[in-house]
C-alpha cells in the first residue's frame, strides 16, 4: 500500500501560549498509533496536557525530546500514513471532539437540618 | 440549624459513558483548586484512559470553579459543603457507589467524602496530595502576594479564563478552616496516594500511606502541575481501580 509522510506541528494550545515543554512521548519510532490515541504529554506554564494523535499511522520521526521547549508551529512528529486516493482535503491536525453527552446542570438543594 | 441558602447552587458536571455495564462502578473525578474538570482531567488524557476501560466518568466542576456557581463567602467552601454536593450529585444520578479520584484539593475533598459517606465510596485515589498544611506560611487575607507554594498556585490560577479570584480566595479560606487530619481513616475504603517526586505540595504522602494502610506511587521527575498528565499515574490508577 502506498504511504505518504505527514509532519504534525505543535498546535496552538490557546490562551496566547507560544511554546510548551515536552514531558514525555507516549510512542516510539516505529510504533503504529491509532488516530486519537495518546501521542505526547506537554506542559505549558499553566497545565499539563495529553495531545492525541491526529492520524492513524506509523511513527517515522520524533522531532523533540523530553524537557525540550517546543514552539507552536514547530515540527513535533512525522507519521507515515496510507496514501489517500485522489486529492486530499487540506485539513490536517484537528481532532474532532469525542462523543459525549452535553454537560448538564443540576440544582442541588440540601436537606433541611 | 438554619438552612444556608448559599447551598442552593448550580453545579455543572459531565457524565460520560452512562450506559457502561451494570455492576461497573463509575469514577468520580474531583479536580484541584483553581482548575475545572476539562482542564484537570479531560485535557490531561484521563477521560480517554478511563473510557478505554469502559468506565462511566462523572466530572463535576466544583463549586467556585468552572461552570458552577461561585459564591464568595468563606463558609460556602468548607469541605463538608463539597461532600454534600457530591452526595447530592450521586443521588440525582441514582448512583450508589463510586471510585473517587481526586487531585490536590480534590483529593482532600475525596477523603472528606469517604469519611462522611463511606458507603458511597468503593475506593479512593489521592493525587498530588500530602498531609502537610498546604497553606503553611500563607497570608489568607493577601493570597497570591507572598512567596509560599500556595501563593504561587493562587497567582497562576487567578489569571485563568473564567476564574473569579474573590471566589477562589473564599475557597482557600474555607479549606484552610478545616485542616486535614490523618485520623480517622475512611473505614473500609482502600486508598492510593500518588504524587510527583518533585511535588512540594504533596510532601509526606509516602509516610501517610505507610502509616494509614494505603498504597503509594511516586511519579519520577514530576511536580504538582506536570504529574497530572503522567502516563505512569494514569495507568497506575486504572490498575488500582480495575484490577485491584
Amino acid at each position: 500500500m502506498a504511504e505518504e509522510t505527514i509532519t504534525f506541528t505543535l498546535p496552538d494550545l490557546g490562551e496566547g501560549l507560544v511554546e510548551a515543554t515536552l514531558l514525555d512521548w507516549e510512542v516510539d519510532v516505529g510504533d503504529h498509533i491509532a488516530r486519537n490515541a495518546p501521542l505526547v504529554e506537554m506542559e505549558t506554564t499553566k497545565s499539563a496536557v495529553v495531545i492525541p494523535s491526529p492520524h492513524d499511522g506509523r511513527v517515522v520521526e520524533l522531532h523533540a525530546v523530553p524537557d525540550e521547549v517546543v514552539r507552536v508551529g514547530a515540527p513535533l512528529v512525522t507519521f507515515a500514513v496510507a496514501a489517500a486516493d485522489g486529492p486530499r482535503a487540506g485539513i490536517v491536525g484537528t481532532v474532532p471532539e469525542e462523543e459525549s453527552r452535553p454537560r448538564r446542570r443540576v440544582r442541588l438543594t440540601p436537606p433541611t437540618e | 440549624m438554619p438552612a444556608n441558602l448559599t447551598d442552593d447552587l448550580v453545579m455543572r458536571y459531565t457524565d460520560l459513558h452512562p450506559g457502561s455495564p451494570a455492576g461497573a462502578v463509575p469514577v468520580l473525578l474531583l479536580h484541584g483548586f483553581g482548575t475545572n474538570f476539562e482542564m484537570n482531567w479531560k485535557s490531561a488524557g484521563w477521560v480517554q484512559e478511563l473510557g478505554n476501560e469502559g468506565l462511566r466518568v462523572l466530572g463535576p466542576d466544583l463549586r467556585g470553579h468552572g461552570g458552577s456557581d461561585k459564591p464568595t463567602d468563606d463558609d460556602a467552601y468548607l469541605p463538608e459543603r463539597f461532600s454534600r454536593d457530591f452526595v447530592g450529585l450521586l443521588d440525582e444520578l441514582d448512583v450508589d457507589r463510586v471510585d473517587v479520584v481526586g487531585y490536590s484539593m480534590g483529593s482532600r475533598l475525596g477523603w472528606d467524602l469517604a469519611l462522611r459517606a463511606p458507603e458511597r465510596v468503593r475506593c479512593l485515589v489521592l493525587g498530588g496530595f500530602g498531609p502537610a498544611d498546604a497553606f503553611a506560611g500563607t497570608d489568607l487575607n493577601a493570597l497570591g502576594e507572598g512567596t509560599t507554594p500556595f501563593d504561587e498556585v493562587f497567582r497562576t490560577v487567578s489569571t485563568l479564563p473564567g476564574n473569579d479570584p474573590a471566589a477562589l480566595a473564599a475557597c482557600a479560606r474555607g479549606q484552610a478552616a478545616r485542616p486535614f487530619r490523618p485520623e480517622p481513616v475512611p473505614e473500609g475504603v482502600p486508598f492510593l496516594l500518588a504524587a510527583g517526586s518533585e511535588d512540594a505540595l504533596a510532601a509526606g504522602a509516602e509516610e501517610l500511606a505507610r502509616d494509614r494502610g494505603g498504597s503509594h506511587l511516586e511519579i519520577p521527575g514530576r511536580d504538582h502541575v506536570s504529574a497530572v498528565s503522567s502516563r505512569i499515574f494514569r495507568q497506575a490508577v486504572v490498575d488500582f481501580l480495575v484490577r485491584g
